[in-house]
């Protein structure tokens, strides 16, 4: 071992870790308030909605209102299908077209494909309701109001970009001459892509997927506008807790805990290419 | 294996103001089962010369022929082309087994996996990493992961060989090792070779014949007999030997036989017997004899003489017949060994001379000495980086 005072940082940098780690921490805790606050309401009752911040007694009746557990009737399950459906299809279409493009993007420069990644990255940052009138009137002519077909066809605005856009600077990382080699070793072009490149990009499949999934998954807009009961989403079916009479504001809360949980679940299914998804070319081989 | 042709090659990168010349007119024939070196500084256009070939850079303009076919129109993959990148390109991936198995797996040449196996082992032996061959590419170092890069071509078979610098990143002592161990390869009957490389020896040592590039433009092709003997400008006289050929810079004019003695004895530098030549090469009240230069008296031309062509005149005394002496003083001493590097100052130009150590055993920094020039060990250039040879 070296003299230990060649190891041990100094007093300085000691007490800007530790602030440091307050201010995280700080953070961390701030951070959760929300969600802390979210799963408390979904444990009150009706009558302690309003009135309390921690003192009350939890009870599940929410959650099986919600279920329909208790009798009452509910289409929760369904819209959550309905969403799982559409955030699903929209998912697999998005990289199905996507990982192509992104691969021609990152590999081809030919003229105006500048622009047109920009015009695709463009559907991001304009507000989708811009276009949401004149597309729920091209919906309700072409029949594609309210259905499973429609939404995930809808949601290729949302998704795409990201797929595109992100698998694209994975892409741009790998070295082309790796391909290369790959040619001269006897592969074809499409040989090379599957066999080669694809499985290098996976931790970006992997990433993009979850960004993807959870976008499709959030959205509020869309399937606000474009759907009624057939396809509507779990987001909007929160909604209908709202109306009427008494507003419950507990019930809202516990559908929205359980719909929290499919993009946490995916999270904690490929956590282990996310880390490396997430890092990708932030670190030097 | 097949003959390779390269017919005119033009390639430019990019356009507007920032466009690149990378390759000017390149042509060169490379015949079946030939050993082909082209050498050159980096950024000359060697590795994209290789790539046309291969398939991977499409030149504007020009032809490149495999067999006496024409392969504009055929992909990189059915050229039957083995490529050694010069930053490797192995698959991270795979181990090192699987990325020298590679080219053999492929769907175009398939082989038994008996045959995979005995291939790689046999060839991973060679190069001395058959005990690696279940590592990571990604575990491995530089000098490591160039041979397993060697390997993946030497496996297999192919029309020819493309090897793009395969011995750079390898230490100085294993570079010598594998030079060798390519040369007995190559001797042994080696499929067509372009190999690139900015190092002369490995030019020197393994080619059949070498090329020499620079920006984009053949300046020579020839023996590695031929680009010693008789480079064809200054610029590839520059390119072989270590120390660099000296160059001094000077003019034509027609000798003057029995003159020139009286006039360089009052002078005191050049001294010689007169020649039957009809031109002098003189610089700064030097002259020195020289037959058959193809260029007219009053050219302004730069002598090249090798600094192992050198020899060194201590003391006073005339210099032996045949020889010119310039006088100057030691600026620069090297021991090497058994060698000594003197950088000699004559005039404004500095001169190195490559002596046996017992031979200047007493010289030291500063010292008077004579440099002995043999005439015939010459090569006139015409003067500019790329000047023309005018001796014979």
């Amino acid at each position: 071992m070296t003299t230990p005072t060649s190891t041990r940082p100094t007093a300085k940098k000691r007490l800007t870790g530790a602030v440091a780690n307050t201010a995280l921490l700080a953070y961390f805790a701030f951070s959760l308030i929300p969600v802390a606050f979210i799963i408390a309401l979904s444990l009150k009752t009706n009558s302690e909605q309003t009135t309390t911040y921690l003192s009350f007694t939890p009870t599940f009746e929410n959650y099986s209102t919600v279920l329909g557990l208790d009798g009452g009737g509910s289409s929760y399950l369904r819209f959550f299908g309905a969403s799982l459906i559409t955030s699903i299809g929209a998912v697999l279409v998005s990289l199905l077209i996507g990982i192509p493009a992104a691969y021609a993007a990152a590999r081809h420069r030919f003229k105006g494909s500048e622009n047109l990644m920009f015009t695709l990255l463009s559907f991001r940052f304009a507000p989708e309701l811009i276009v949401i009138i004149p597309l729920s009137v091209i919906y309700q002519q072409l029949g594609l109001y309210d259905t499973f077909f429609g939404m995930i066809w809808v949601l290729q605005l949302v998704t795409m970009p990201l797929v595109v856009w992100i698998l694209r600077s994975f892409f741009r990382d790998l070295p082309v001459e790796l391909e290369q080699a790959a040619l001269l070793d006897g592969y074809t072009r499409r040989q090379a892509f599957l066999k080669l490149v694809l499985p290098l990009v996976r931790p970006g499949i992997a990433a993009v997927c979850l960004l993807a999934f959870i976008f499709a998954w959030n959205n509020f807009i869309f399937p606000f506008t474009l759907t009624s009961s057939n396809a509507q989403t779990v987001t909007v079916s929160s909604l209908a807790f709202l109306g009427g009479n008494q507003v419950r504001f507990n019930l809202v809360a516990a559908g929205a805990v359980m719909a929290a949980l499919p993009p946490l679940v995916l999270a904690l299914l490929i956590q282990r290419y996310l880390v490396r998804g997430l890092s990708f070319g932030a670190v030097k081989d | 294996m097949a003959a390779i042709s390269v017919d005119t090659l033009r390639k430019t990168f990019g356009r507007g103001a920032g466009v690149v010349t990378a390759l000017d007119d390149v042509s060169f024939d490379v015949g079946d089962g030939e050993f082909f070196c082209l050498l050159g500084p980096s950024g000359a256009g060697k590795t994209t010369t290789l790539k046309s070939i291969a398939g991977l850079v499409e030149p504007d303009k020009g032809a490149v022929r495999i067999g006496g076919q024409d392969v504009a129109d055929v992909e990189p993959t059915h050229r039957n082309l083995a490529m050694c990148f010069e930053s490797y390109a192995l698959y991270p991936q795979h181990n090192v087994f699987d990325n020298m198995a590679s080219p053999l797996r492929s769907p175009r040449l398939r082989m038994p996996a008996a045959d995979v196996r005995s291939r790689v082992g046999r060839i991973a032996d060679m190069l001395g990493i058959g005990h690696l061959l279940d590592r990571s590419v990604t575990q491995l170092s530089n000098g490591q992961r160039q041979r397993v890069a060697l390997g993946r071509v030497l496996v297999r078979p192919a029309h020819a060989y493309l090897l793009d610098e395969p011995l750079a990143h390898l230490d100085a002592k294993l570079r010598a090792t594998m030079r060798a161990e390519l040369k007995a390869i190559s001797t042994d009957g080696l499929t067509t070779t372009v190999y690139v490389t900015h190092d002369y020896v490995e030019a020197l040592s393994l080619a059949d014949r070498i090329g020499v590039l620079r920006e984009g433009r053949i300046l020579q092709v020839g023996t590695p007999r031929e680009m010693w003997a008789s480079p064809a400008n200054a610029f590839v006289a520059q390119a072989f030997g270590k120390p660099r050929i000296n160059m001094l810079a000077g003019g034509l004019r027609t000798s003057r036989d029995h003159a020139s003695t009286s006039e360089s004895a009052s002078s005191g530098l050049g001294r010689s017997a007169p020649r039957d030549g009809t031109h002098a090469f003189v610089a700064g009240g030097v002259e020195i004899p020289l037959r058959d230069i193809d260029a007219p008296p009053g050219e302004s031309v730069q002598l090249a003489v090798r600094p192992r062509d050198l020899r060194l005149h201590v003391g006073a005394g005339d210099p032996p017949p045949g020889k010119v002496r310039l006088d100057g003083v030691v600026y620069v001493l090297e021991h090497l060994g058994r060698q000594t590097e003197v950088t000699v100052q004559i005039g404004e130009s500095l001169v190195s001379v490559v002596a046996p150590r017992a031979a200047v055993p007493t010289l030291a920094l500063d010292d008077k000495v004579g440099v002995l020039i043999d005439p015939s060990t010459t090569h006139v250039f015409l003067s500019g980086e790329e000047g023309k040879r005018v001796s014979p």
